[in-house]
């Protein structure tokens, strides 16, 4: 091509804005997952107590309706203020988006096993892995973010292992396989590249006034 | 404000720009979701067109494996057909449109390894399997709906779920009723609506 302008009459310095707001928009994006690591490492720990509720404690039925709803409460308050002054990108609203619907749907999907008394199927448990799983691999897909791709196929492995698992010993390695490394290890990564980006970003200023 | 410049430093000129860019990448997204209309009148039907093989030969297992893979197939050669007619009207490619093709590819990864491990692991009878296939339907569109502030496609992922949380009330027997009365509202129709969206955009389009 030798003139600057493209054959749709689109200049080669507009086409070089748009590729870099992209991929300003998928770094945002990542950045907001980073942001929200907590989150991941949060629901991991509730997994956590409310599996070792159901063994050790007594009113073992009260540990997943409690745990749950407790960590949706944290969840959402903490999430409203670090919202409060944030900026949001689109893509970190899309990403959003995903996790909004998977939430709404694995809440409707687990009140509707638990009240109908199926909640005991083998296929059950490995729908919430693939609920999960799911979330990740849009997210994954949209950020272009190979580690959070391999989050994905851990929850799917963990929700496939369940159709072949036999003892309810079994099952609970499972789940806390998942949350250990698809919850917490994953959240604590995402917030570990949160903090390298803000010591990088506080280092930039430093030297712009410096 | 008295200063046309904004606190941190941008001007208004280029925060209207920016939200411009954002409406557009929404609209966009949204009439490729309706370019895509006959995506799920296809899978609507291909559907149907397994329960009746199902209906036919309940102890064949690899019913479903097989319709999704011919659907994919389908799905691909159309696609493939369409983008040598007309690459550059068919394929937007914006952010968006990326997002919302993100969403539904990993729904069909989902739901394909999901069911492919329930026959493997001889959990294909469990209620909670139907169910599932039908809220993780329901997710996709509920993702779209919201990446799209699109109410009609909130209202199918409503439809979607209900049919999933019914399964668990109803049995087996309503099985056949729930995915049918599915397939016709939450995918047929909504795909013939989408493509007479589309139609009417270009119809807009092309007297403009």
């Amino acid at each position: 091509m030798t003139t600057s302008e493209m054959d749709n009459g689109t200049t080669r310095d507009e086409l070089l804005q748009r590729v870099a707001l992209m991929e300003a928009m998928i770094a945002e994006g990542r950045k907001s997952t980073a942001r929200y690591g907590w989150i991941f490492v949060m629901w991991g720990l509730i997994y956590f107590v409310a599996m070792g509720w159901a063994v050790f404690l007594p009113f073992k039925e009260w540990a997943w309706p409690v745990c749950v709803t407790v960590g949706v409460v944290v969840g959402m308050v903490r999430t409203r203020r670090r919202a409060d002054g944030s900026s949001e990108s689109q893509r970190s609203r899309t990403i959003e988006a995903v996790w909004q619907a998977m939430c709404v749907a694995i809440i409707l999907y687990v009140i509707a096993a638990g009240v109908s008394g199926h909640g005991n199927q083998a296929a059950y448990y490995a729908a919430v892995f693939f609920f999960v799983g799911l979330a990740h691999g849009i997210s994954a897909r949209i950020l272009g973010w190979g580690v959070q791709g391999l989050v994905a196929f851990l929850f799917w492995g963990c929700g496939t292992a369940m159709f072949f698992v036999q003892t309810r010993n079994q099952i609970l390695a499972v789940f806390l396989a998942a949350a250990f490394f698809g919850m917490i290890c994953f959240g604590l990564y995402a917030m570990m590249l949160e903090r390298q980006r803000a010591a990088a970003q506080v280092q930039r200023q430093v030297q712009h006034y410096a | 404000m008295m200063n046309p410049e904004a606190d941190n430093g941008r001007n208004r000129d280029e925060l209207v720009q920016r939200l411009e860019l954002m409406e557009s990448m929404i609209a966009e997204g949204r009439r490729s979701t309706a370019r895509f209309g006959w995506i799920f009148v296809l899978w609507g039907v291909i559907d149907i067109g397994g329960m009746v093989w199902q209906e036919a030969k309940p102890d064949f297992r690899w019913t479903w494996p097989i319709v999704i893979l011919a659907g994919f197939a389908i799905q691909y050669a159309i696609i493939i057909g369409l983008r040598r007619w007309t690459w550059r009207q068919f394929c937007g490619n914006s952010m968006q449109t990326r997002s919302i093709s993100a969403v539904w590819s990993m729904m069909g990864v989902t739901v394909l390894l999901y069911v492919a491990a329930a026959i493997l692991g001889h959990g294909a009878g469990h209620i909670a399997l139907a169910a599932a296939v039908l809220m993780f339907v329901g997710m996709a569109h509920a993702t779209s709906a919201l990446i799209l502030r699109w109410p009609a496609q909130g209202a199918v992922a409503v439809l979607w779920w209900a049919g999933g949380m019914a399964l668990y009330f109803l049995s087996w027997k309503y099985f056949e009723a729930i995915f049918v009365g599915e397939m016709v509202f939450g995918m047929i129709l909504f795909g013939l609506y989408a493509m007479w969206l589309d139609s009417r955009s270009g119809s807009k389009g092309a007297r403009a």
